[in-house]
């Protein structure tokens, strides 16, 4: 309870954090300007702080905001001003504040039944504005606009919005029946089933239960069948053998069971709150409502031709780090109240990716936009939910909440705003309430971490790339004591190749030392000297290196911005005594260049990326010498900076960038011999994963770039490329996955370490070929 | 959302009050320049209309100024945390990290909006040391919002960041502008700040001087306003 107060609600979320004017703490509380003669603003402006405020405090009920809001409006309504900014209010309202939906139809409900000339203007507005967007295939607008309708279905004329849903399913069922793989069709269902039961919540009736029956039979057929899709998006990589947790939690396919229940039972729909039902003591204004004038519906027209909209769809899966545990603290499957909620929530988050600070507020605020007794009190700690009367709910509003995030980062093929944005809703909302959401957060880290073998790789990464940046935020502190048992599996094991992945991300974002002093003794072991050290060491400067003296020279040359006469010598120097040696002279050469390269700019990525500016045309032509010398200029960077492989990734982006190693050489470097760590062990490091992961990146968006802008000239070739690139992925890893890999055969191969291997390779196999197909999918579409 | 309609939530990716201000000022004197400076406010607006709205420099813009960052000297950041610790000098002292944010740092957080183009570390004017500040600058514009949205105001280096989009890093913008050489806002702090080298510098510097009455102080705080070493 204590975090309820924080933060003073604020009328549709508080402002940024570029407040500077307030540099005190306490000028947040106390304002001690002298107060400024008070004044009423006009009534429009009046009007929309409310209707913005609808629902935040918990102090306030229902009924009567609805009703005093109502009368504001009906009221003032013949001031020109006041319908202009309520007819633009309401739409925006619902598409930006999904969660107060209800509460703004309980308003224009109850206006309804004051003036009823309101409704016609606004009907008009909201169906064009969602033929509108319909017609862009911006479908949650759709959804969120049809949400709305159904909380009016009251005051509809006829069957109200039935008509459209019906027309929805008409056209889901010739996109399903023309192509298996569409997720228009799909996206439609989803729609409709998430419409249904707001409809049953506003307008209960006989006629409303068939007609939903009715739609519901048809639906069946589709929201049953499992989507050809599914598979490629799970986020769970089951083992052989076993079956993925979320097999049969197709969001449609729940849904449809969901209501099914619900319409056995009498659609009891008891998580949905109904601003409009009056209290007993609120009788005539019940009344009012009940008899207040009917409007027709404008028709919606769809578009002959329906289109994906800005992003491409996917169908989807129900995804929860709570569901498994033996007390319920998030809505079961079963439940209609687990869609609908999660629905809800991710339209706030998504929708409001502008102001992190106000998603944070709405998610901690969940709970009053529910029914009450939906949810237990706020901040309950879990193990209290044990000791819980049989018939309350033992639902976390933060679980609940923090299930969703989760949802998003975790889910396949990509969320709908960078990973970086799920991370700083977390943040914030851990700011807002840490009694309540750190503990949900820990609940959620465990299951992540304790499912991290089965977890699609692609996902465990951003688990893990989100994990240390949220402990950045909050003075890296985590209770790493109770892995500390894993701290002596092998390397290979997923749950220590997390550890290892995490605490070279920490240090990342700090250093060595301050990390080291988070972590238990056992732990301590796992950050070596080399990583508190700044300046990695440069080889050549101990006399026993093999071209000791040249490196060295080279270095000094380097340091002093020779022009490249000086420096050829030296080189020729290397390949004449390498050849005497019988070693490729290029191979050789390069790693002295590049390591000096290197230690020259070793002070910061700046000195790097000078150091490599003024040698490029040498590093080009190397490059491209041979593909032993480009894969050595790979080594060499990676050797150096073994320590903090975030700087060594870092400076071989840029030599992606310079064209002075390819993606080619960069896959085939980490992925076909065993210079990225011997039997396959690469496999397993979290940096040699987000290597690839960024350079497949790269090429695929630079694709994408190139196709978008519409550039035809070279486009067959950079296809050609990426393709090929691909198949390279996919040889490699096959033959890890399948262990047909020379190094798996070899007997030298640590005990059990194989099986570890094989399925490393199965799981780098599924990311690449996901990615793969999704940008076929891409070139197919475009 | 649509363009030129207001959100009903604040967005976080517009530019500060600071730029504003910065703007309005130099809008003003160049008018005193052109010699429009008799003419009032009204008569101004109306000469204005009919012309093309002056383009907006941060509209396409990819660079951020990144604030607020962590700069205390190695020297003083040992001798803080040893005096702090033992009171007494420690031969283990090289050992310890210099306590600035470094550019390793900015890129692993940075870049989890997009990838970075450029990074120049603002620098102390005489210790060529980084001083608080850098320029982040970004391939799109989107990447440099999302970056406002997303981690201006979070925490880098266990400090709280501001993030302002910004018009564009040009020569001589790196060097912190106070009197020391650092940015103006370590002159005239008188809050202690141990990741900025404890008081602000002029303030340690007279700090043997007797309590500065309230007037002074006052006039200090509208220094903070011109902190940072950008935009002139």
């Amino acid at each position: 309870m204590a975090d309820y107060e924080r933060r003073q609600p604020s009328g549709g979320g508080s402002g940024g954090y570029n407040n500077r004017k307030r540099r005190y703490r306490d000028d947040d509380e106390y304002d001690r300007r002298p107060q400024r003669r008070r004044y009423d603003a006009p009534l429009p402006v009046r009007i929309r702080k409310q209707l913005l405020g609808l629902a935040e405090s918990p102090l306030r009920r229902w009924h009567e905001e609805v009703q005093s809001i109502a009368q504001v409006i009906a009221d003032g309504y013949d001031d020109q001003e006041l319908q202009t900014s309520f007819l633009d209010l309401v739409p925006q309202m619902v598409l930006e504040q999904p969660l107060k939906i209800p509460f703004v139809a309980a308003v224009v409900l109850v206006v309804n039944s004051l003036k009823p000339e309101v409704l016609d203007p606004l009907l008009a507005r909201i169906t064009s504005a969602t033929e509108e967007r319909a017609k862009e295939g911006e479908w949650r607008d759709v959804k969120l606009y049809l949400k709305f309708l159904a909380c009016l279905q009251s005051c509809l004329k006829g069957d109200g919005l039935f008509p459209v849903l019906d027309e929805l399913f008409s056209r889901a069922v010739d996109l399903q029946t023309a192509s298996s793989d569409d997720t228009i069709g799909t996206e439609l269902v989803k729609i409709i089933l998430l419409t249904i039961p707001y409809i049953l919540a506003a307008a209960p009736s006989t006629e409303s239960e068939q007609k939903a029956a009715e739609l519901m039979d048809k639906t069946d057929i589709i929201a049953s069948e499992p989507h050809a899709l599914q598979i490629l998006i799970d986020p769970y990589h089951a083992e052989r053998g076993t079956e993925s947790p979320v097999a049969n939690s197709s969001l449609i396919g729940l849904l449809q069971k969901q209501l099914q229940n619900e319409a056995a039972n009498g659609w009891p729909l008891s998580c949905l709150p109904r601003p409009w039902r009056m209290p007993l003591e609120e009788i005539e204004q019940q009344e009012k409502l009940d008899n207040a004038q009917k409007h027709a519906l404008p028709t919606i027209a769809l578009p002959n031709k329906v289109t994906t909209g800005p992003r491409p769809l996917f169908p989807e899966i129900f995804y929860s780090v709570y569901i498994h545990q033996d007390i319920e603290s998030v809505p079961p499957i079963s439940n209609i109240a687990s869609s609908v909620i999660r629905d809800a929530l991710l339209d706030t988050i998504n929708v409001l990716h502008f102001n992190r600070n106000a998603t944070a507020r709405f998610l901690i605020d969940a709970d009053c936009y529910f029914a009450p007794g939906t949810f237990i009190k706020r901040a309950t700690p879990f193990d209290r939910l044990r000791d819980m009367d049989g018939d309350r709910s033992s639902w976390k509003p933060e679980d609940v909440a923090v299930d969703a995030v989760f949802s998003q980062l975790l889910q396949l093929p990509t969320p709908e705003h960078k990973l970086v944005y799920y991370h700083s809703v977390l943040t914030e909302a851990c700011k807002i309430a840490p009694a309540a959401i750190a503990p949900s957060l820990g609940r959620a880290i465990r299951y992540c971490y304790q499912n991290t073998h089965r977890l699609d790789l692609e996902l465990s990464y951003r688990f893990l790339d989100w994990f240390t940046h949220h402990l950045s935020n909050f003075g890296f502190m985590w209770k790493w004591t109770e892995w500390v048992e894993d701290v002596n599996l092998p390397d290979m094991h997923p749950c220590k190749s997390l550890i290892l992945g995490a605490l070279d991300k920490e240090i990342r974002l700090s250093f060595a030392q301050r990390i080291k002093g988070t972590l238990p003794e056992p732990y301590q072991a796992l950050i070596g000297p080399e990583k508190e050290q700044d300046t990695p060491e440069f080889k050549f400067n101990n006399e026993h290196t093999p071209f000791s003296a040249e490196g060295k020279e080279l270095a000094a040359l380097l340091k002093r911005k020779a022009p490249d006469e000086e420096i050829q010598p030296v080189i020729d120097r290397i390949h004449s005594a390498a050849l005497d040696q019988s070693i490729d002279p290029l191979v050789t050469s390069t790693d002295v260049f590049m390591t000096a390269v290197c230690w020259v700019g070793s002070k910061s990525l700046s000195h790097v990326l000078a150091s490599i500016e003024r040698t490029k045309d040498r590093l080009l032509d190397a490059g491209a010498a041979s593909e032993a010398a480009r894969a050595q200029i790979i080594t060499a960077v990676i050797n150096y900076w073994s320590a903090h492989p975030g700087v060594a990734i870092s400076i071989i982006e840029k030599l992606l960038n310079y064209s002075i190693v390819t993606p080619g050489a960069v896959i085939e470097w980490a992925l076909v011999g065993d210079r990225a760590g011997p039997y396959g062990q690469a496999l397993s490091k979290a940096w040699v994963f987000e290597l690839v992961f960024h350079t497949v990146v790269k090429v695929t968006s630079r694709l994408r770039q190139v196709v978008i802008g519409g550039v035809t000239e070279g486009v067959q070739e950079e296809i050609a490329a990426m393709r090929e690139l691909f198949k390279t992925m996919d040889d490699a890893l096959v033959s890890w996955a399948q262990g047909t890999k020379d190094q798996l055969m070899d007997p030298v191969v640590p005990d059990g370490g194989e099986d570890l291997v094989k399925r490393w390779g199965e799981r780098w196999l599924r990311v690449f070929r996901r990615r793969s197909a999704i940008e076929e999918a891409f070139l197919t579409s475009a | 959302m649509r363009p030129g309609v207001r959100s009903t939530v604040d967005r976080l990716d517009a530019p500060s009050a600071y730029y504003h201000s910065r703007n309005n000022k130099r809008k003003r004197n160049d008018h005193g320049r052109d010699g429009k400076d008799s003419r009032d406010g009204d008569t101004d607006m109306a000469d204005v209309k009919p012309e093309e709205p002056p383009e907006d420099p941060l509209r396409n813009s990819t660079t951020l100024y990144v604030g607020n960052l962590q700069s205390l000297k190695r020297e003083r950041a040992v001798a803080n945390r040893l005096n702090a610790t033992w009171g007494v000098e420690d031969a283990n002292q090289e050992t310890y990290r210099s306590f600035y944010t470094t550019e390793e740092q900015v890129y692993e957080l940075f870049s989890k909006c997009g990838e970075i183009k450029r990074l120049v570390m603002g620098l102390d004017r005489f210790q060529k040391t980084p001083c608080g500040f850098c320029f982040v600058e970004y391939y799109t514009h989107q990447d440099a919002l999302d970056c406002m949205k997303y981690i201006g105001g979070t925490k880098l280096d266990e400090r709280v960041i501001r993030t302002d989009l910004d018009p564009g890093f040009e020569e001589g913008r790196q060097y912190g502008r106070g009197k020391s050489g650092g940015q103006v806002r370590d002159e005239y702090r008188d809050d202690f700040d141990e990741g900025r080298g404890g008081l602000g510098r002029a303030i340690q510097s007279e700090k043997s001087e007797r309590m500065r009455d309230s007037e002074k102080n006052r006039e200090k705080d509208t220094h903070h306003e011109d902190d940072y070493g950008r935009l002139r």
